[in-house]
């Protein structure tokens, strides 16, 4: 047993290694002197001497501003999701229609299609819609990719909530829309944290529509700004890894605080399992 | 307020389950619809509720007719076999939901401003004093304040009881609400449900497979098998007068003796001994001679020395001691029984003897007929004979359909 525990410790501390290696990496060379970034022997330690690469980041880019854009794109697009995913999820889960299974499968055919090919049509229809070089254009544009994404999962979601607990809130009197958003919402709250955490991950990160939709800088997103560093003669390795880092934070925090959520056993209780 | 069923048939696609059923039940009556899996109860209950659709027939209440009305215009209660509380409510807000559920308006659907009104409706003296004293008849006081999960089963039972109660319903409908519960505690709950319709009344409809809680609960029972209604009536008169060997079987631990019988006049032949029937017995008309399986449970067979008197001989071929009784089978010989309704024939009776028997498996025993309570049924049909409890409870519409056990 102890054996075990051991076992799974050390397993644990090795995943966890490997994932966060990457962010440390950046944050050791962010912190480490010009003159020993090519060092035949790496650098393992940071050099805190170096922290002044991160206040000039502030203040010498316009991280802050990109931060904020990026922040307004991610949470719109997570709140947007959800907003529009909550019912159709409930639809196929537990409406019988014409063109259900159909529907179903044009939802999963959106995720077959690349982002870059849907860059033009994008372009042309957000010209037209005045929604070209704005953030609520940017969000729509990501919230069309994680609605489907986000449906599916909630609707596997909602699959699992007994049909009796929705049959007793209609016998109480609740209207169907109550029952949604009164009964199904909140025991799927682990799942909708989850699909939160998906499409907030995918606003933070996106970069191929924020690149081509936006071209004011003021309105820029931290992907696009953090990408103009690399230069064609020169990258600022310090410059891009301290931004990079930065970039990183939001989400991991937004992470955290949404995992909690992220629990199983919230309908232990309703129904004899 | 009365609650009656006029032919109602459910199908799904090609499939009926409910054939043509027909039923009413009067005012303050608790009537279980009682029956083996699959058989259609619950189905039956589910479209009183509106949670079914009837695909024909009619549905009324108090009068009103409520089969196209959704469930919650129904003034009903229903308690699921699984509970199905709302694990993320309290105890409180869970009895508390229908009351707030009454007082919805459109804008509780909006976050934060819709849970500040309903907590609002939650703590009003009204809503909060009809939940306590709900939760007070219920021993559930001290759980108001946790969620579901912290409780036994029992405990979520009684809130699912208090849901119900706390609307004051026209009728509470109850799927099979005790069968998650140990023995113990079903035999206490199903008390504490027979007072609670004693003490509010109104119209219970509860659905069971087990026919100790409909025997000792029911004020009146309707016997289900696969969709069509077996016989509706008083425990006392399924009991005493089944409508077929279907229903004498399904009734009484251990259940009722079928013996191959030939009834002749005011006499009775089984196998070679001839017995004669009570002045007053149900019996056929006339004096011609007719097949029958003679119906007799457990208690009104007595052991007694081989050869005794017009005893049917047999071997003791199982000896069960249950406590206050023992129950012994005994295989006849020359005589046949039948074992079940559907099922073949053996040659075997069940005897029911006060005390501790101290007879051997393999002994030779005599079987006494005591032909005092006893039932008759048509050989091919498994029907009743001659008896009145068939006419009795087709007298005042209240069965549409009897089918005979075959």
């Amino acid at each position: 047993m102890k054996h075990n525990s051991t076992a799974r410790t050390l397993a644990v501390l090795v995943l966890l290694g490997v994932a966060a290696f990457p962010l440390y990496w950046m944050l050791v060379t962010s912190l480490t002197p010009s003159e020993r970034l090519f060092d035949a022997t790496p650098n393992l330690l940071p050099t805190l001497s170096q922290i002044g690469t991160y206040a000039a980041a502030f203040t010498e880019t316009s991280l802050r501003q990109w931060l904020i854009n990026s922040l307004i794109v991610a949470v719109g697009t997570t709140v947007l999701s959800i907003l529009l995913s909550v019912l159709p999820a409930y639809a196929l889960s537990r409406l019988t229609f014409n063109g259900k299974l159909l529907l179903g499968f044009a939802l999963f055919m959106t995720q077959m299609l690349p982002e870059a090919m849907l860059v033009v049509p994008l372009y042309d229809i957000f010209t037209k819609l005045s929604l070209l070089n704005t953030l609520l254009g940017l969000i729509l544009a990501n919230t069309a990719f994680t609605v489907p994404v986000v449906t599916w999962i909630l609707k596997g979601a909602i699959d699992g909530v007994p049909s009796e607990i929705e049959e007793a809130a209609r016998v109480d009197g609740c209207s169907r829309l109550g029952i949604v958003l009164a009964v199904v919402v909140p025991l799927i709250a682990p799942t909708l944290a989850a699909a939160a955490v998906i499409a907030f991950f995918h606003g933070w990160n996106e970069y191929v529509f924020a690149q081509t939709f936006i071209s004011d800088d003021a309105l820029r997103t931290a992907s696009v700004g953090l990408a103009s560093f690399v230069g064609e003669l020169s990258t600022p390795v310090h410059t891009v890894m301290a931004v990079g880092f930065i970039y990183t934070l939001p989400a991991v925090v937004f992470y955290l605080f949404v995992q909690r959520y992220v629990v199983a056993g919230m309908t232990t209780g309703g129904v004899k399992g | 307020m009365a609650i009656k069923l006029q032919n109602v048939t459910k199908s799904f696609g090609q499939l009926t389950v409910i054939d043509n059923v027909s039923l009413e039940a009067g005012d303050d009556e608790f009537l279980v619809l009682l029956g083996p899996s699959g058989c259609g109860k619950s189905t039956i209950l589910r479209m009183i509720a509106g949670l079914e659709t009837v695909t024909s027939g009619e549905i009324h209440l108090g009068g009103k007719r409520v089969d196209q009305l959704p469930p919650s215009d129904r003034d009903m209660a229903f308690v699921f076999q699984s509970y199905a509380l709302y694990p993320h409510m309290t105890v409180r807000r869970n009895i508390a939901f229908p009351l707030i559920m009454r007082q919805f308006r459109w804008w509780f659907h909006v976050p934060f401003i819709g849970d500040y009104f309903k907590r609002r409706i939650e703590n009003s003296p009204e809503v909060r004093g009809l939940v306590e004293r709900t939760a007070d008849t219920l021993a559930l006081t001290k759980v108001l304040d946790r969620h579901p999960r912290t409780l036994s089963g029992g405990q979520r039972q009684r809130v699912a009881l208090g849901r119900a109660m706390v609307r004051e319903p026209s009728a509470f409908l109850m799927d099979e609400p005790l069968s998650n519960l140990d023995a113990k505690l079903r035999t206490a709950m199903r008390a504490e449900i027979t007072q609670l319709h004693q003490r509010v009344g109104g119209n219970f409809v509860y659905v069971t497979h087990d026919q100790i809680e409909a025997m000792t609960m029911g004020t009146r029972i309707a016997l289900m098998r696969d969709g069509h209604l077996q016989q509706y009536g008083t425990p006392r008169e399924i009991y005493e007068k089944p409508a077929n060997t279907y229903v004498a079987r399904f009734i009484g631990t251990p259940p009722m003796n079928l013996i191959d019988a030939e009834v002749e006049g005011m006499t009775v032949r089984i196998g070679s001994s001839v017995l004669p029937l009570p002045d007053k017995a149900e019996r056929p008309g006339g004096n011609s001679r007719m097949k029958v399986w003679l119906g007799l449970r457990p208690g009104a067979l007595a052991i007694v020395p081989p050869g005794q008197g017009k005893s049917l001989p047999g071997t003791v071929t199982l000896v069960e001691h249950v406590g206050a009784e023992s129950l012994i089978s005994v295989k006849l010989s020359g005589v046949h029984t039948a074992h079940d309704d559907d099922g073949g024939l053996t040659d075997e009776v069940m005897v029911s003897v006060p005390g501790y028997s101290e007879l051997r498996v393999g002994e030779a025993v005599g079987i006494d007929c005591l032909l005092k309570d006893f039932s008759l049924f048509e050989k091919d049909s498994g029907v009743r004979v001659g008896g009145r409890a068939a006419e009795d409870f087709l007298a005042g519409g209240r069965v549409g359909t009897i089918r005979t056990a075959s």
